[in-house]
């Protein structure tokens, strides 16, 4: 296996980026493999930070009327939690994942905006830090993650708390609205020749309609922070008792919001597990189109559920059976994803890599979150559930058992594909049995301390509830989670640079980001692929398994397939290099990483730029200045909030004149 | 915002390859984002709407509070005509607009005749545009003055916050709008825009009608229906 | 690769299994808040529901599950040179997986549908009217049917806190309103919660029927702020006879020190069986025990009452009101011991035993001197300086098991550290610190020395301990 053709492909260059290193050229970089890596790193450090968190939690929750924290603490640690879970862990986590490999699927060379790319992970970066500064101050949002009116306006909420969140979620919501612009684009836009929209891969299917629904959902919620922003600065009544304001009004904004953002957080993850399930199973997916529709089928019910989040605040018995039974026919698609999953399976030649685990982890876990979330989908036996523990172990079946599961594949699936270097599968193997064992610890007990009458969100419960046995068994599984995280966190740092070499294609993966080197050129691809079915690696590895496939859709025959620039040879199957310790096949059908830079093939690549990091920069000044106005220094606020102005729509307009490459 | 067309994507010489449905990236973005400003003004319409009716003070935007109902009489405070008079403003923006784009795409070709040398002043109509879309702001800075003087602010009550709000963003937009025509102007002025540049300013037409038609809806909801 | 499945199997195994214990736990006292209890018809229905809820998905789980596992160990890689044939989907599977679940999902929407209607329809006229008020963190409890009239012309409304007493076998309809921020009302053991939503007002109604008397745990289901976690009630429910006493003895005017004489002959009866600690209690004749003109009147409840009550297997004969003229409240040493709060009392809060308050004295400090501040925020019926809206009525505060939002015993010594220094026991409490010297962690200050030594803050609880 060190005898390998390209002797280039041996070591994964770190300077697939073109060449540049150093601090400057990942600040300036529109690569959009570097900025998935930022938002790769970011995310799982908020993770962790979200995991201590929740740690926390935990430990004060291990036993009755313990003092860990205290009930403000408590509070805003549970808010953060939720928080930084959602906004500043999994989407970003997400965002990782889309920005890396949807070009890589499409067969592109960059997003369709790079800048606005970077611009993205910049105001991702900062609002991050923006809302966890407030834990330095001593004053971390404590509202909830949903924040419900009017506990959150200036009349129960004094302090700056929710502002940091009130803002925070506003800054967060422009970086993912932006980078959602930005996907569509490039999905719609630049797929290579051949590529229709069902020879996709699944996972960009996945990410294509994720931002839609980001596109649609963020408006929402934006406008449902502007009031609350709005009365708590300004003085307005969206939310004011007194002048007649309606709280449900903020709940449905929210959950309009809300309820799209639950598949916006589980839906990456199905298309993370609909790539590795297949490679591993050497199957491809069971029923492609449905797999489509069904996604498309669950973000368009996703918008017609919101109100199932609201059971309990008297919608009269029409409302609650609309949202009841649309929230139920939701539950249709789902099914067909899970057993379309398992009969990927079905048939197949599994071979349980970690990537692997975590995926049928996900798909064993999910069905139990989504069992449950049928039993609160009947109003009648959601009033005994809803605000109970039971909830809480419900959407940690959905969120860790699936988006974390999911994941947590990716990362084990892809982490080759970024750094070149396969994550140590001993090491996988103990981080997806203790996470396995430990997210079941965690969250099953909870389905019980909730039946059994615990509600959420409280900082302490008396002893002699008959919850001490439940909490206990959570707080210990919570125990068991982070020691396998920590398992994760040193296999993740030890295998960048001692893990097996990888190769282009560890995995025998059939998707087209497999066919180039790992990790991947600054311009991805040398040449652009032309594509004649859904799992181009395979046509060419084993052109009799695929005989089958109907290639010529778009009027192409088989024998036009071609990646990157070479014909596949009809009846001289190759074999999958299915050994992950060893580099992928060398045959001549794959590229190569040669060293050449894009300069010397001619190829036009963006000009990286500062301009985006300063403009998020600007961004940010912006809306922190809002801070001072509740400090009673208004013209210090407006200094503030001008300058971020200024140097917002200075960097934009010096960012939208430069061109974005050199002329040539 | 303009030069960056001169690497449009059909342009394979660049190494390029042509995008997968003929159209610029660009025009795929804004109606990606003009999908989502649906939902914002959606959210801010919609939230007018549940409102209409819940003051528990006034003024109050149509029916008039007499005595004995109101122990200080209040009149009905949107003024029609006058908004009438505004939308009209901003929709001849969006024709004037109409005629700018067209100016800019027809920039190359021999012009004979004083109309048609009219009709292919792209500056004219850029400024025609940006004017009326100025007038429009200065007709919502007198409404919402007036509307001050009567009494009604962004904290009176419910209909002043969802109402201010509501024509505020609105009002925003508008003013984004007249900061990118103004922009297209200077670099008309400066370099003078052509068929090379119809893509940008075709993408500010777009923008720009998509804030006329949300006012169509405002004024409709608003200020029409009781 | 077996060895997923090796650990799997058995876990799979276990889940069903430990749903299945606790179904059967449910009956047991060590769970005294489980809702599979069914106490009250609306539970009986939510349960039925469950019941379909649970077996539906027991098997859609065990199904789902088996297949996975029996895939993922039956396809796994044998041979390196395993070379699946290609499929690609199946229409048939196909449209049985979205038909299937489709009949199992529509055999859950029928009876769904029909609960709805049946738990959200108007509850009949003849119910128990309850109007529940949420405040930050603490249940108001008002009963309209129930009022009295003062000697000054004012009506009083039966107004309790924290605690709830339920007639068994009578209907129950709670309006639910809030005069702060949204909480939830709940009572697992009785059904569902429903939202307390400012600018709204929302219902919920249900029997406790097949229930005898017993005590229940409330609690708030929405975050509401700093004490969410504590801010919880008691609910009793008890005979007819003895919740007609109860109600009684309510509306009577405060045991102690009332200075306006008031109070029903009758009640008259009930206040002077009530022992020594009420010797300053003037009764007069002129009170009026009134209860609303129609079907909300007590009696006329009473024939459906025995009925019903019978379902629960505790048949209680229409013991005349009368006889249950001693009833107060639910007897202290009855009381199950889930409803007896267990919270700690913090750290470093001083409890002095031997200090003897003298009810007069606790009286004339809070009303004349004005002392503590307990006349800004408190209403005690009958003494005419107390009348303020914003804490817990404290009429017969003392008939009461608990205090601060039901999470503490109403005892001497929690009363006392209650009244020193509130803030430290109850996060973020409205409840002032009033102990000199204690240091209030709302403020982050010292109470000076001109706040209530301990003496006077045992006057004042001697006085709201004869308020029996």
């Amino acid at each position: 296996m060190a005898t390998m053709a390209a002797p280039t492909a041996l070591r994964p260059h770190t300077d697939a980026y073109g060449g540049e290193s150093g601090i400057w050229a990942w600040l300036t970089t529109v690569d959009h493999k570097r900025i998935g890596t930022l938002y790769l790193f970011t995310s799982l450090f908020f993770f962790i930070v979200g995991g201590l968190e929740a740690g926390l939690i935990r430990l004060q929750l291990a036993g009755p009327n313990k003092h860990v924290l205290s009930a403000e603490a408590y509070n805003q640690m549970f808010t953060m939690h939720g928080t930084t879970m959602i906004f500043l862990a999994i989407m970003p986590l997400s965002a990782a994942f889309f920005n890396y490999l949807i070009p890589l699927q499409i067969g592109a060379r960059d997003v369709a905006f790079p800048r606005l790319n970077a611009f993205s992970y910049w105001v991702y970066l900062f609002g991050a830090m923006f809302m966890n500064f407030s834990w330095f101050i001593g004053a971390a949002p404590n509202g909830g993650w949903f924040g419900y009116a009017p506990l959150t306006t200036m009349q129960f909420s004094p302090g700056l708390n929710i502002d940091f969140w009130v803002i925070g979620l506003q800054i967060l919501g422009v970086s993912s609205l932006a980078a959602a612009f930005n996907f569509i684009t490039t999905i719609v836009n630049m797929r290579a020749p051949g590529m229709n929209l069902m020879r996709m891969g699944m996972f960009t299917w996945n990410a294509f309609v994720v931002q839609f629904l980001l596109v649609l959902a963020f408006p929402v919620i934006t406008i449902a922070l502007v009031f609350l922003q709005f009365d708590r600065f300004f003085g307005t009544n969206f939310y004011t008792i007194a002048a007649g304001a309606d709280p449900l009004l903020w709940q449905h904004l929210f959950w309009v919001f809300g309820h799209p953002e639950v598949y916006i957080l589980i839906l990456p993850a199905f298309g993370l597990v609909s790539e590795i399930i297949p490679a591993f199973s050497r199957k491809p997916i069971f029923g492609y189109p449905v797999m489509v529709y069904a996604t498309m089928l669950i973000a368009f019910l996703g918008f017609g559920v919101w109100a199932h989040h609201m059971f309990a605040v008297g919608m009269g018995p029409i409302g609650d059976t609309v949202f009841g039974v649309t929230t139920l026919l939701i539950a249709i698609p789902t099914g067909v994803k899970i057993f379309n999953w398992i009969f990927t399976m079905w048939g197949g030649s599994i071979r349980f890599t970690t990537a692997m685990k975590f995926a049928v982890g996900l798909v064993g876990l999910f069905t139990i979150g989504g069992i449950s979330g049928v039993m609160h989908a009947s109003p009648p036996a959601d009033l005994q559930q809803t605000d109970t523990y039971f909830i809480v172990a419900h959407f940690h079946y959905v969120l860790f058992g699936g988006s974390m599961m999911g994941i947590f594949g990716g990362i084990y699936f892809y982490y080759p594909k970024m750094t070149g270097r396969l994550l140590s599968e001993k090491l996988g193997n103990w981080h997806f049995w203790l996470t396995f064992i430990g997210m079941n610890v965690t969250f099953f007990p909870m389905h019980f301390s909730g039946l059994l009458g615990m509600p959420r969100r409280i900082y302490t419960y008396e002893a002699g509830q008959g919850w001490e046995t439940f909490n206990k068994l959570s707080t210990y599984g919570t125990g068991v989670l982070i020691i396998g995280t920590l398992f994760f966190v040193y296999n993740f740092f030890r295998s960048f640079s001692n893990g097996a070499i990888a190769g282009n294609d560890p995995w025998g993966g059939g998707t087209l980001e497999w066919s180039i080197p790992s990790p991947p050129p600054e311009f991805n691809f040398a040449r652009i692929p032309r594509i004649t079915s859904r799992y181009p690696m395979w046509d060419m590895k084993t052109p009799a398994l695929t005989a089958e496939v109907p290639h010529t859709a778009n009027g192409d025959k088989r024998l036009d397939i071609d990646v990157a620039g070479k014909h596949t040879a009809e009846g001289h199957p190759v074999p999958i290099g299915n050994e992950p310790k060893q580099p992928a096949e060398s045959g001549m059908h794959v590229e190569h990483a040669t060293g050449e830079s894009a300069k010397d093939l001619g190829i036009p690549m963006p000009n990286p730029t500062i301009k985006p990091l300063i403009c998020a920069a600007g961004l940010i000044t912006m809306f922190s200045g809002l801070l001072f106005i509740h400090e009673d220094k208004l013209p210090l606020a407006l200094t503030i909030m001008m300058g971020g102005a200024l140097i917002m729509v200075v960097s934009l307009y010096g960012w939208l004149l430069t061109p974005l490459e050199d002329a040539h | 915002m303009s030069h960056a067309a001169a690497h449009s994507p059909h342009d394979t010489t660049h190494g390029h390859p042509p995008t997968s449905t003929g159209l610029d990236n660009k025009k795929i973005a804004i109606w990606a984002f003009i999908g989502s400003e649906c939902m914002l003004f959606a959210s801010l319409i919609s939230t007018y709407l549940i409102y209409k009716g819940r003051s528990v003070v006034g003024p109050y935007p149509h029916d008039a509070c007499l005595p004995p109902q109101c122990s200080t009489p209040l009149k009905a405070i949107l003024n029609i005509p006058v908004t009438s008079a505004s939308t009209f403003v901003l929709l001849m923006s969006s024709l004037a607009m109409v005629l700018a784009l067209a100016a800019v795409e027809t920039k190359d070709q021999p012009k004979h005749t004083t109309g048609e040398r009219i009709l292919g002043n792209s500056k004219l109509w850029l400024w025609m545009t940006a004017l009326l879309g100025i007038t429009f702001l200065g007709f919502q800075a007198f409404e919402f003055t007036s509307f001050v003087h009567e009494g009604l602010t962004i904290r009176t009550n419910l209909f002043g916050s969802s109402f201010f709000t509501l024509t505020g963003f609105h009002g925003a937009h508008v003013t984004v709008g007249v900061l990118w025509l103004l922009t297209l102007l200077a670099i008309d002025y400066r370099r003078g825009l052509g068929p090379k540049d119809a893509l940008n300013v075709d993408l500010a037409a777009l923008y720009w009608h998509f804030v006329d038609v949300v006012w169509i809806a405002i004024f409709t909801l608003v200020y029409l229906i009781k | 690769m077996p060895v997923p499945t090796r650990l799997r199997r058995p876990l799979a195994a276990a889940l069903p299994a430990l749903i299945a214990v606790a179904l059967t736990a449910c009956n047991n006292a060590q769970y005294p808040n489980s809702v599979f209890h069914d106490h009250t018809e609306f539970n009986r229905q939510v349960g039925h529901l469950f019941d379909i809820l649970l077996w539906l998905g027991g098997f859609v789980f065990i199904f789902v599950e088996t297949l996975l596992l029996y895939t993922i160990w039956k396809y796994r890689r044998k041979s390196e040179n395993d070379r699946p044939k290609h499929v690609h989907g199946n229409t048939t599977l196909e449209i049985l997986w979205t038909a299937i679940p489709a009949v199992i999902l529509a055999i859950i929407a029928v009876p769904t549908v029909q609960t709805i209607f049946k738990t959200q329809a108007v509850a009949s006229a003849d119910a128990l009217q309850v109007e529940v008020w949420g405040h930050q963190w603490w249940w108001e409890f008002r009963y309209p049917q129930y009022t009295t009239t003062e000697a000054s012309g004012k009506i009083d409304t039966l107004t309790t806190a924290n605690e709830l007493y339920l007639p068994v076998g009578r209907k129950v309809n709670f309006k639910l309103q809030t005069i702060d921020v949204l909480h939830s009302f709940w009572i697992p053991q009785m059904g569902g919660k429903r939202d307390l939503i400012t600018n709204h007002v929302n219902y919920l109604w249900f029997t406790p029927d097949s229930v005898g008397e017993g005590a229940w745990n409330g609690f708030c289901a929405e975050f509401c702020g700093t004490s969410h976690a504590n801010m919880h009630f008691k609910v009793f429910t008890v005979t007819p006879p003895n919740f007609d006493a109860w109600t009684k003895h309510q509306l009577t005017m405060a045991a102690f020190g009332a200075v306006a004489p008031a109070v029903a002959a009758a009640s008259a009866v009930d206040t002077s069986k009530r022992g020594a600690q009420t010797p300053q209690s003037q009764p007069g004749p002129s009170q009026v025990v009134q209860t609303t003109p129609t079907t909300g009147s007590p009696n006329a409840a009473a024939p459906g009452t025995v009925a019903a009550a019978s379902i629960g297997g505790q048949p209680m004969s229409a013991t005349p009101v009368v006889q249950q003229a001693g009833y107060v409240a639910f007897p202290h040493d009855k009381l199950p011991r889930h409803v007896i709060p267990q919270t700690p009392l913090p750290a470093g809060l001083a409890y002095n035993e031997s200090l003897k308050g003298d009810p007069q004295r606790g009286l004339d400090f809070m009303t004349k001197q004005m002392g503590g501040g307990c006349i800004g925020c408190h209403a005690i019926a009958g003494n005419p300086m107390m009348k303020a809206l914003v804490g817990p009525n404290l009429t017969h505060v003392a008939s009461r098991t608990t205090i601060a939002g039901g999470i503490y015993p109403n005892d001497t010594k929690h009363l006392t550290l209650w009244i020193k220094n509130a803030r430290r026991m109850k996060p973020g409490v409205i409840m002032p610190t009033l102990g000199a010297g204690e240091y209030d962690p709302v403020t982050k200050t010292n109470i000076p020395k001109t706040g209530l030594n301990d003496q006077q803050i045992a006057d004042i609880v001697a006085y709201l301990q004869a308020l029996k």
